[in-house]
């Protein structure tokens, strides 16, 4: 749920019972303070009565008035106790300048007012009644409700088109920074930019993204730099043990068993100096040093490295096939190669005796093909580094490599699997 | 030849000073910038094998004292810098060639030599070992004036054997000298056999000595003794 959507609903719900609450309130207090005026209406008209019974000495004539009635009942002495209740005003006239939902054909009932009350006239104890109709009160309290009502609907408008109005805007900057943590990536050199905003909280938290950000990337950076200078110390031994092989089968006489030992130094030796060199080339492809661009003509370029492997193909006896096309490219000729040649070295590596390899080139992507296992790789995990296959010599980083070279030069390094065949595929 | 080795490993100075020293070799050496200085200033050397990062400063204000003071001495940049600027930058200011750390000792030997062939024989193109002689501009090879018509490959082989001649050159090295280090085809050099194999029949059939020996499956050795 959005932020706004959730201020605004609690805002809503909050306002709607606050103003619930207070029109309550208010209704009460209103007829409270009404129904206090009618009954001071009704106990002047019981003065009246006793009034009119003290100079007259018998019951007034009763006039049937607008909204008042009065009734006398004879009633046991001492019976009666003085007391207002909320009772039914009966209109027996068809007045036609009341509203019309209290038009009752002849006879109507309306909420009303009354007072009991008592009174000796002679030796006649009488109760009377004295109702008056609430109808005007009433009237009156449905204006005020309902001009409140409309208050309450503008209120609760106003404040929702503000708040989303506002909301919006206020959150600008916070949707700003939020674009911008997406698009970062701990290897780009690009920073996170200083949002412009005057909101303090947004400004904090700009500061700690944009001093969050640098930490990483620093950090990053480090881990970068060590495992270059890592790597760049471990060229020397290896420089080393290297030249002490090649001096050491140069005295003479070797038992089989350790010409075996030698070749399997060798070996090690070779492919510790591979994952070197790879670890290196990743660190300086991921830190784009190697960016010199020029125009390549990658249709010579793979035809060159079909030359280069030539002798390999033969000797796997694989069948290779190529459709190409002249596609040109501003890269880096070193990263292509690499490129390329991990691709192909994958290829046949990964290939049995006298299968096949299909290189295809467009304007859009260069596919290569290969036989091998006859299960799909996991598409997942293969470009991961240190991922190999059982059984592999590989250095485990090739395709690493191979995609980060993709993402530098803009494409896209996919593989999939179909009928028996391996495709890596790089669109452009 | 007389060859200055400037390299501050020792392990690794003492194997290329061992690989190098053969009749009619010299090989001196200096671990350290003043060392190296001071003999660039005084003798001259066929070819001054440069280490870049030195005790003392760097190999590549070496290169431009011997630039500077107009000193014919070849010059190959060893380094474990293998960043294209640091190549460039060797290269642009006179080095011959520039290697990269780790490296086969006959791939060393085979980079000096091209470089002392190129500086002493001076228009001559001809390399000549025994019966056999190598055009290097034409790139043809003769036994007993009798061409041998060797592929682009077969023919590097044979100059890089001709400049470790004496010496085993093991498969990694001759794989890497031919396909480059780029291949990675761990413990699978069947293919090379099958080169050595057509380079030694063609040679034979020209009329020249089998010089090619296999060393113990380790490896090869181009001799004539």
């Amino acid at each position: 749920m959005k932020l706004l959507a959730r201020y605004n609903r609690v805002n809503l719900v909050t306002t709607i019972v606050v103003m619930l609450i207070t029109g309550i309130i208010y209704y009460q207090a209103i007829s409270l303070i009404l129904t206090k005026q009618l009954d001071k209406d009704l106990a002047v008209e019981e003065n009246e009565i006793f009034e009119s019974v003290g100079l007259n000495h018998q019951l007034p004539q009763v006039f049937e008035s607008n909204d008042q009635q009065i009734t006398f009942t004879e009633a046991k002495r001492g019976s009666v106790t003085r007391h207002f209740i909320n009772t039914v005003y009966r209109n027996k006239k068809d007045d036609d300048d009341r509203p019309r939902k209290h038009r009752h054909r002849h006879e109507e009932y309306e909420s009303g007012r009354g007072l009991i009350s008592s009174i000796t006239v002679g030796t006649k104890y009488y109760q009377i009644l004295i109702v008056e109709s609430k109808v005007e009160t009433e009237d009156l309290i449905q204006i005020i409700f309902a001009i409140t009502a409309g208050l309450i609907l503008l209120l609760l408008i106003t404040l929702f088109v503000t708040n989303r109005l506002l909301l919006n805007r206020l959150w600008q900057p916070f949707y700003n920074l939020l674009k911008e943590l997406r698009l970062f990536n701990v290897a780009d050199s690009k920073d996170i930019p200083v949002v412009s905003t005057t909101i303090d909280e947004f400004e904090e938290l700009n500061q700690a993204i944009i001093s969050m950000s640098s930490r990483v990337k620093s950090d990053y950076k480090d881990l970068k730099t060590f495992t270059e200078n890592a790597s760049h110390e471990l060229l020397t031994p290896i420089a080393v043990i290297n030249s002490k092989l090649d001096t050491l089968i140069q005295t003479d006489n070797f038992s089989q068993q350790q010409s075996k030992l030698l070749n399997d130094l060798y070996s090690a030796v070779s492919r510790l100096t591979r994952l070197n060199q790879s670890l290196l080339l990743l660190v300086k492809i991921e830190n784009r040093l190697l960016e010199g661009g020029q125009l390549i003509n990658l249709r010579e370029s793979v035809e060159e490295m079909l030359i280069q492997f030539e002798e390999i193909f033969q000797d796997k006896e694989l069948k290779t096939s190529c459709e190409l096309v002249d596609k040109e490219l501003n890269a880096s000729p070193y990263l292509v190669d690499v490129l390329l040649n991990n691709l192909l070295s994958n290829a046949i590596r990964h290939n049995h005796k006298g299968g096949e390899i299909r290189i295809k080139l467009t304007n859009e992507q260069l596919m290569i093909q290969n036989t091998g296992e006859s299960d799909p790789l996991q598409n997942d995990q293969i470009f991961t580094r240190f991922h190999k296959s059982s059984g592999s010599e590989g250095s485990g980083l090739g395709l690493t490599i191979s995609r980060q070279i993709c993402e530098n030069l803009g494409f896209t390094l996919q593989y999939n699997f179909e009928d028996g065949y391996h495709s890596f595929i790089i669109t452009f | 030849m007389k060859i200055l080795i400037v390299e501050d490993e020792k392990g690794l100075r003492e194997s290329i000073e061992e690989y190098f020293m053969e009749a009619g070799n010299i090989c001196e050496t200096a671990s350290s910038y003043p060392e190296a200085i001071s003999k660039v200033n005084l003798y001259r050397y066929d070819c001054i094998l440069l280490d870049i990062t030195l005790p003392g400063g760097s190999g590549i204000d070496i290169l431009k004292t011997i630039k500077e003071n107009n000193h014919a001495d070849g010059v190959l940049i060893i380094s474990a810098k293998n960043s294209l600027d640091d190549r460039l930058q060797g290269l642009d200011l006179g080095a011959d060639d520039y290697l990269v750390k780790p490296f086969h000792l006959s791939e060393l030997k085979a980079r000096v030599s091209a470089i002392i062939r190129r500086k002493t024989f001076n228009g001559s193109n001809l390399l000549q070992f025994n019966e056999l002689a190598i055009d290097l501009l034409a790139k043809t090879v003769k036994a007993n004036n009798q061409p041998i018509k060797l592929t682009r490959k077969e023919y590097a082989l044979l100059l890089y054997f001709i400049a470790n001649k004496g010496k085993v050159v093991s498969k990694n090295a001759i794989a890497e000298h031919l396909w480059g280090d780029g291949i990675d085809m761990a413990n699978n050099f069947d293919f090379i056999y099958s080169h050595i194999k057509n380079l030694r029949k063609k040679m034979i059939e020209a009329g020249s000595n089998d010089y090619i020996q296999a060393s113990y499956g380790m490896g090869y050795k181009f001799t004539d003794e």
